[in-house]
């Protein structure tokens, strides 16, 4: 990466040689990105990152196909990226259907083939959600989408979010069948603030930037040539240790949550327990809140996230965990844990050792863990 | 901003936590809005905080201006206690962002909700 911005320091739009040698390095990048999906390497465009190219996708399909229709299918938890694009454009007047998960976090393709309209432009769900990585359908969505093109509704395209997915999940767009996916390489270890959106040949969207043309014109901004240099290597090295990885991930993860189970009581496992990616575990912890936690574990060196946020008095639980059917308590006490290549079981047992002192402590600060009340009465700090 | 160190040696370490089962002074309080909880139960004798103990649940907030309250309360005169304000306490927690202010608020609510209710 220091080496990229030190020696690729040309612009890619510029005929000079500095430049032309930042172009090469753009597409060979854009070839690793390309094989990380299974796409060609001419139908990957870099943004800025992963809202950039869900953006893109939704909005400029959707200003592109707005003759053949207005009406867009998404999920009920999508990342707020896609939910707040589908929102604007609720506001412009185009309907949208966001499917119910059910308690296990994964769509119905039924309910995607129950809420297909002869309007309906795109269809846009994630490949598996960010905060309880759930896998959603999408190749049977694929695979529906195909048949209704195949019996006349020509105009109908699907999008999936795979930003937590790519890297962790051997992906194939043709398998999947969909014709937009959503990348970003911090996902991979690269730095912050690049992506890449996949767009199938013949996929038509309306620009987002007028006055460049970059990335045909898609993006239309000059090229972050660093971030996507380090984009390609981060693909490359994580489709050829996909498989290590996974395992990784997988087994730690395995770890984390027997031993949760082993030493906490009152938890909640949120999401399917099969159709799920390796890497995410979230959590729901009885009578205490998630934030709390949180800064507990942070002062601890061990770090989490919630899906909730409460900012000026007002409680946002995390709209993924409502959408399972859960109670207000269990959506606020949800904490979401990952684990990358780079952790070790230590620090497993470490993170469940700490984890297990924070709940306990909380819990005695709680009043909803009203059966405790006479055991601490009197109890200092 | 950044949460001072005091804040988080109370969310680390909460003061007086629990409850008091010969408590005269009792108060259980709540953001409707956010469901944040605070509840305080007070010995007052003589026009003095004699023990305070105090649960909580919500953000972390929350959690630190209940105990940082309990200390500041604790063997003080109900004339000391009466005026103490949601800014005295913001700044006793060494500072909390504008938008956490509300459990500051919830704090002072509650002690003044307490000392209605004595007995």
């Amino acid at each position: 990466m220091a080496r990229a911005v030190m020696e690729t320091f040309g612009n890619a739009s510029s005929v000079h040689g500095f430049g032309q040698q930042a172009r090469a390095a753009i597409d060979r990048a854009r070839r690793e990105v390309a094989a990380l999906i299974g796409a060609k390497q001419n139908e990957i465009v870099f943004t800025s990152g992963g809202t950039e190219a869900n953006n893109l996708a939704i909005r400029g399909l959707c200003e592109a196909s707005s003759a053949q229709g207005r009406h867009v299918i998404t999920s009920a938890i999508e990342h707020p990226s896609v939910t707040g694009v589908c929102n604007e454009l609720e506001k412009r007047g185009w309907e949208i259907t966001r499917l119910p998960v059910y308690a296990n976090g994964i769509v119905r393709i039924e309910d995607v083939a129950h809420a297909l309209r002869p309007d309906t432009v795109l269809i846009t769900v994630m490949l598996a959600n960010n905060e309880i990585g759930t896998i959603q359908p999408i190749s049977e969505i694929g695979s529906l989408v195909r048949e209704q093109r195949a019996a006349g509704q020509k105009h109908l395209w699907l999008h999936t979010d795979a930003v937590q997915t790519a890297g962790r999940l051997s992906l194939n767009v043709d398998e999947l069948g969909c014709d937009l996916l959503t990348t970003s390489a911090h996902k991979l270890y690269a730095p912050k603030g690049i992506g890449a959106l996949y767009v199938r040949r013949g996929v038509r969207l309306h620009g987002q930037n007028v006055g460049g043309h970059q990335e045909l014109d898609r993006p239309a901004t000059t090229e972050n040539v660093p971030g996507i240099i380090a984009f390609g290597e981060a693909a490359k090295l994580a489709r050829e240790e996909l498989k290590e990885r996974s395992h990784h991930d997988s087994a730690l993860r395995d770890r984390f949550e027997a031993r949760v189970r082993e030493k906490i009581s009152d938890v909640v496992m949120n999401g399917d327990r099969e159709h799920r990616l390796g890497h995410l575990s979230n959590i729901s912890f009885r009578f205490i809140e998630g934030e709390g936690l949180l800064i507990n574990l942070d002062l601890e060196g061990v770090a989490v996230s919630t899906g909730s946020a409460c900012s000026s008095g007002t409680l946002e639980p995390s709209p993924v965990i409502r959408a399972l059917g859960v109670d207000d308590e269990l959506a606020r006490g949800s904490i979401r844990f990952s684990f990358g290549k780079d952790n070790s079981e230590a620090d497993v047992d470490y993170a469940v050792e700490v984890l297990a002192r924070a709940v306990e402590r909380l819990r005695l600060l709680s009043p909803l863990n009203r059966q405790d009340l006479q055991d601490f009465a009197g109890c200092t700090g | 901003m950044p949460y001072s160190s005091k804040f988080k040696d109370h969310l680390a370490h909460p003061r007086n936590a629990g409850e008091l089962p010969d408590a005269n002074a009792i108060a259980d309080e709540k953001n409707p809005v956010c469901g944040d909880r605070l509840r305080l139960s007070l010995i007052v004798k003589n026009d003095r905080i004699e023990a305070v103990r105090y649960l909580a649940y919500g953000c972390p907030p929350t959690l630190v201006c209940g105990s940082v309250l309990t200390e500041l309360i604790d063997g003080k005169s109900i004339a000391e206690v009466t005026n103490l304000t949601r800014a005295d306490l913001v700044n006793a927690v060494g500072g909390l962002p504008s938008r956490k202010h509300h459990a500051a608020a919830l704090a002072i609510e509650t002690l003044h909700a307490a000392l209605a209710s004595l007995s």
